[in-house]
This record gives structure tokens, sequence and C-alpha cells, in this order.
């Protein structure tokens, strides 16, 4: 009897993970114009939010959808060769217990963020870093990021280890997104796209509850370029004023069958059911530490005043 | 400087005299193969289309529980201690581990280091053959010709529904009284070291620090071209170059001996082959889920089974007693410490690294 009722519940949730799939596109390539809800609104959102999933009546805490947005790098790898249950759980304990050390706040391609580095070459043993995230990647403790800035006229991207030890501190100093996921583009632009005072200080948000999206244009310096942007779709980009033999290039080069390739987005993604139970195991220990630091950060000022 | 001269001297000598009998000789040693030693077993039933019946299912697997649910674990106070004292000659067993990924590291003035997560399986000991039973088979007259024998130590890794093996492959386990196991291992274990059967090994059975050498099958690459299997330049990509881009070119002069040479290195099958990582330092233990963490890589793909033991070389042996024969829990109840981190990794929980 438990076996047919696992079988059927198995079908269903095979049936609802493909037309989810279908639905919202859960890989990184697509953009999505919806604005994204942060921690905070989420948390008082969906701290109650129960799934009423089990046979034994219990409920089932969920963690919120936009959990995957903000904290991709929990999802594993989804090449199926080098995917493995037991590591991928003991590679997230150790996370958390990173993350309880140090706090690594959500944020996007296009933030920009300061990073604080024990550094042995430095005076004071420690280097600070200001940009603009143009690249994220990884799973896991492999996770990076990519920083940007121009410093004396000179173009300076850095990569950083998210779990890296000898990182003191990562701050948001401006938190927003852009409409493209990867900003790689900024090598090829105008110097004062990438350019962000070293000593910039964190900016407050008006609308707290939601991620804005910058609907900034770009202007790209003129040819050479490190790639052909004309081929990449890019959203974030003005015009490029490109004689017509790029566009029919790109035309004859383009693989406009691969947003109906369901196999390839499938091999591409972490299935949802995967998804919700891996964020539902890390949703309640990150809330945990978000509460914490509220109360450390509360008394940390009472002390001051 | 001295020295850095001297070595420098000597790996030129070594190129100048390059053995090419000895690879010619190896070249006619088969590497792989697809069946198993004819004196083995056989293993897997065939799949027929049994029609059973619901309710005689379920017998069966009452029936098979029945009969292998009575086994309980060795102690460590069952074994005599008076005979099994460790010295610096013992050989332990090994234990059968599932390569499951890897993962980065850091030690604590920051350096990245890359681990590999091995997972150590539901070892048993299945059988313990002595030194002069095991020199008169054919693999142990081979091993101990000029040496004096040892003993062989039967691990059995992953038990299993016995409804997927043969008979005569669950009488092996049936001895003992255990489920059978997916995977066996032999290792080679002095007297003082031997293990009764039904035995446990856990990741316990390591020590922190030590060097352990891993024996796997490399991955499997299937028919490779002679670029990326010898690591030959190949021709050129362009500049007029036809039909040679990724070919082997000559394969003899002419003259010497007017025929290719045995060995000659050519296209062929690459990969699943035995090899060992020697050395590879043990840098963290996981009591709970009997997971080692090993500094480098080992042999094979991810998820695939690998064989873990004491290392032979010489400069990294034990100088103190490791848990000999093996390791037991301690009978008072005490959980032993369940995550345990070498002296020179960073602990995650621990604070950043200021330089």
């Amino acid at each position: 009897m438990l076996r047919r009722a696992v079988l059927q519940t198995f079908r269903q949730g095979l049936a609802q993970s493909f037309f989810k799939r279908n639905a919202v596109s859960l890989s990184e390539t697509t953009v999505t114009h919806q604005p994204i809800e942060t921690s905070d609104e989420a948390d008082e959102k969906s701290v109650s939010k129960q799934k009423p999933g089990d046979e034994s009546g219990n409920t089932v805490v969920v963690a919120p959808p936009e959990f995957r947005f903000m904290y991709p790098e929990f999802l594993p790898d989804p090449a199926m060769e080098r995917r493995n249950r037991l590591k991928e759980k003991l590679e997230r304990i150790d996370m958390l217990q990173r993350r309880s050390v140090v706090e690594i706040p959500e944020f996007y391609t296009g933030s920009v963020m300061a990073v604080t580095v024990a550094d042995a070459n430095s005076p004071n043993k420690f280097a600070r870093f200001v940009g603009i995230c143009i690249q994220r990647g990884g799973s896991g403790l492999r996770a990076w990021f990519i920083l940007r800035n121009v410093v004396d006229k000179q173009g300076v991207e850095i990569l950083y280890e998210m779990y890296c030890p000898l990182i003191q501190k990562i701050e948001v100093l401006r938190l927003e997104r852009r409409l493209d996921e990867s900003l790689l583009y900024l090598r090829d632009a105008l110097p004062e796209y990438s350019t962000f005072p070293l000593d910039m200080e964190p900016e407050r948000r008006l609308n707290n509850s939601v991620v804005p999206i910058n609907p900034l244009k770009v202007k790209l310096r003129p040819r050479p370029w490190l790639e052909r942007w004309e081929r990449q779709n890019l959203q974030g980009v003005e015009d490029l004023n490109l004689p017509q033999r790029f566009y029919d290039k790109a035309e004859k080069v383009a693989k406009p069958w691969e947003k109906y390739d369901l196999m390839l987005q499938y091999r591409k993604t972490i299935p949802a059911e995967e998804q919700e139970k891996i964020f539902a195991d890390v949703h309640s220990q990150l809330q945990q530490q978000e509460f914490k630091r509220k109360i450390r950060r509360r008394r940390g000022i009472d002390n001051e005043q | 400087m001295l020295s850095i001269v001297f070595h420098k001297r000597r790996r030129l000598v070594r190129r100048l005299f390059f053995n090419h009998e000895q690879v010619r000789t190896m070249s006619r040693v088969k590497r792989r193969t697809t069946h198993p030693p004819y004196w083995h077993v056989l293993k897997n039933n065939q799949r027929q289309d049994e029609k059973i019946s619901s309710d005689n299912l379920r017998f069966v697997r009452e029936v098979i529980q029945d009969k292998y649910k009575n086994k309980s674990p060795i102690k460590g106070s069952d074994l005599d201690i008076e005979k099994k004292e460790w010295d610096p000659k013992t050989k332990r067993s090994g234990v059968i581990a599932r390569n499951i990924g890897v993962q980065h590291m850091w030690e604590k003035d920051g350096k990245k280091v890359v681990c590999t997560v091995l997972h150590v399986l539901d070892n048993h000991v299945i059988r313990y053959v002595p030194p002069e039973e095991y020199a008169k088979s054919i693999i142990g007259a081979k091993v101990f010709r000029n040496r004096k024998p040892l003993g062989c130590l039967v691990v059995g890794a992953e038990a299993a529904n016995p409804d997927r093996f043969t008979r005569q492959y669950c009488s092996l386990f049936s001895e003992v009284g255990l489920l059978p196991k997916k995977r066996l291992a032999r290792f080679i274990v002095t007297p003082n070291a031997v293990l009764p059967p039904c035995t446990p090994l856990t990741a316990g059975h390591f020590v922190i620090g030590q060097a352990v050498d891993v024996y796997g099958k490399t991955i499997d690459y299937g028919f490779q071209g002679v670029v990326k299997r010898w690591g030959f330049k190949g021709g050129p990509a362009s500049h007029g170059a036809t039909k040679f881009h990724r070919r082997g070119g000559t394969i003899g002069t002419g003259r010497d001996k007017a025929r290719v040479w045995p060995g000659q290195k050519m296209p062929g099958h690459m990969g699943s082959e035995r090899r060992f990582c020697r050395g590879l330092k043990i840098v963290r233990i996981n009591m709970k889920y009997n997971v080692i963490y090993v500094k480098g890589t080992v042999p094979g793909p991810t998820n695939s089974i690998v064989q873990i033991f004491d290392t032979l070389l010489p400069r990294r042996k034990f100088t103190e007693a490791p848990p000999h024969p093996t390791y037991f829990p301690p009978e008072d109840g005490t959980l032993p410490q369940e995550d345990i981190w070498d002296s020179s990794l960073h602990v995650f929980g621990s604070p950043s690294i200021s330089v």
C-alpha cells in the first residue's frame, strides 16, 4: 500500500517537475524581468510557508522559491556522472559552518561589493577591494565571483572564492541586478561604466523588499572587442552599430532551436523536487544565523549608545 | 646548491639510458579483461522473468531477514590481545571505499588543498587465508615467490539482496552468516593483524595524518588516438597539411630490425587500468558518516570503488601503534569525536585566517 502510494507520488512529482521546468525556466541563461524579493521580505512572507505534504499529517517546511536565486551555490553541479548525495550533504554542512563565521550576503551580477581579504603583503595585512560583480559561478565550496573596477585608468578584475577562509568581510554596497546574467562586456565598454570609488559607502535602499533591476544600456568602445558581442543576445548594451554582414554571420551561426530543447534544459538544471529538499534543509539554518547576526548588530548599537 | 646540480646530472643520465627492453616486454602483458579469473565463482544471477505473487515475494523477504538477522558485530573484547601486539613490520588490513568526489579545503596559511572524499562502505571481514595456504594459490605463489609468505584477509563491502546473486556466490558468505556483498577484496596481512570473520571495518581504522595508498582502476577513455593516449604532437592545423593533424607519423626506421618494434605507441584502448596512488595523507575523518578526506586525487572516476591501505613507502610508515588490528568503538557507550581534523587544516567553523 505504502509502496503504491510512494510510486504514485513519485509519478505525480515527475509530471509536476516536467511542467514546472517548462513553465518557469530554472537555468541561468534566461533573464527574468520580475524583480526578486529579498531575504527580509521572503522571511516575512514565508516563515510559515508549509506544504500539506505527508501522509502522516505532519506539515513540511519549504524554503521560499527565491532561494535558488539568492543562494545558487547550494545547488550541485548538474552533471550526473559526478553527483553523489552524501558528498553534497557534507559539503552543505561545511558551507553553513563557514557562513556562521562570515556573513556572505545575498548578491547578484551587477551588484557593487567590497571584499576585505587577509594579505601578508599589504601594509595593514588586510586588502580591501571594491568593484562590480560581473560574473559568478561554481557550486559548493568552489563558488566564486569576479569583481571589476578601474583603478588609475587600469581595469582590474579579481576572482574571489566565496568560502576561502582568508576573506574577512563581504559587503554589498549596492544591491541591484542588471539586464544580463554576465557582464563580461564591461571589459569592452567605456571605463566610466566600470569605475566605482574605492571608498564608496553602502547605499540604503528605499524599497527594502524588492531587488531593483538597473535597465542601464552600456556604450561599448569601438572595435576590436574581446568577444563577438553581436552573437550573444545582450540586453544591457546599446545598439552596436555594426555593418550588416556581422548580423548576417551571427544569424548563420546562431542556434535558435536550443530554446526548444527540453533535454538540454533538463541536463543543465537540478530537478525542482531536489531543489526544494536542498533548500528546505538549508533554510532553517540560514534563518537562525541571520537572527543571531541581527541580535549581535542590535547589541553593538546599544553598546555604542 | 651542490645537491641541486647533482640531481640535474642524475636526471640527464637516466634519460640517456632509457630501458627499451622493459617497455617491449611489458607491451605483451595483457592489461585488462572483461571477464573475471577462471577460478572465480559465477556471481550474478541470470535474470529470469519468474512470475512470483506478491505474497510469495514477501515470504522470501521474511526468510532472508530471518536467516541473516542474528549476527551481532564483533567487539574489541572478543579478540585475544596478547597474540596481537603491534610492531613496525606489521601489515594491517585495508578497507574498501567509494570515491564520492573532490572537495576543496584550506590550510591554516590560506593555501587551497584539493581533497578527495572517500566513503568507507559497510566492510566486513569474510575469511582469513593463512600464509601456507595462500602461498599455494596461483596469485599467492607469484607474490611470495622469493620471500616469506604472509596471510590474506578477504574483506567484503556493500551488502545486497541475495536474490541477485547465484547460490555459489552466496555460499562464500553463508559460513559467516553475512548478507552477500557486492564487492570483495583481498588484503595481505601479517599473522598478528588477523581479524576474525564478521569484524566490521570503519573509517576509524585509519589515523589522522597517516599516509595511505589507494588502489583503483583509472577512468575508462575507450579507444583513443595517439595524441590523447601518448601525448604525441600530431601535425600542423593549417599551412597546407593534408590529412595529417592528429596522426602518429612514422612508426619505424626501416633499417634496424626492419619491422615495427613491439610496444610501438599507437592508438588503442586507454584507461581502465589498475593504478596505485602512494603516500596520500589523511587530513580529515568523519566518524558519523564513515568518510575519509585524503589530500590529493585517487585513480578512477567519481562513484568508483577503491581500496585503501597503509602506505608501503618506507619513510611514511607508522612510528607509533595505530588502532591494531582495527578500530573498535568504545564499549562503555561513549561516542567518539564525530569530525576529526588534521592540525594543518583550517576548520570551517573557526574564525577567518588573518595573516
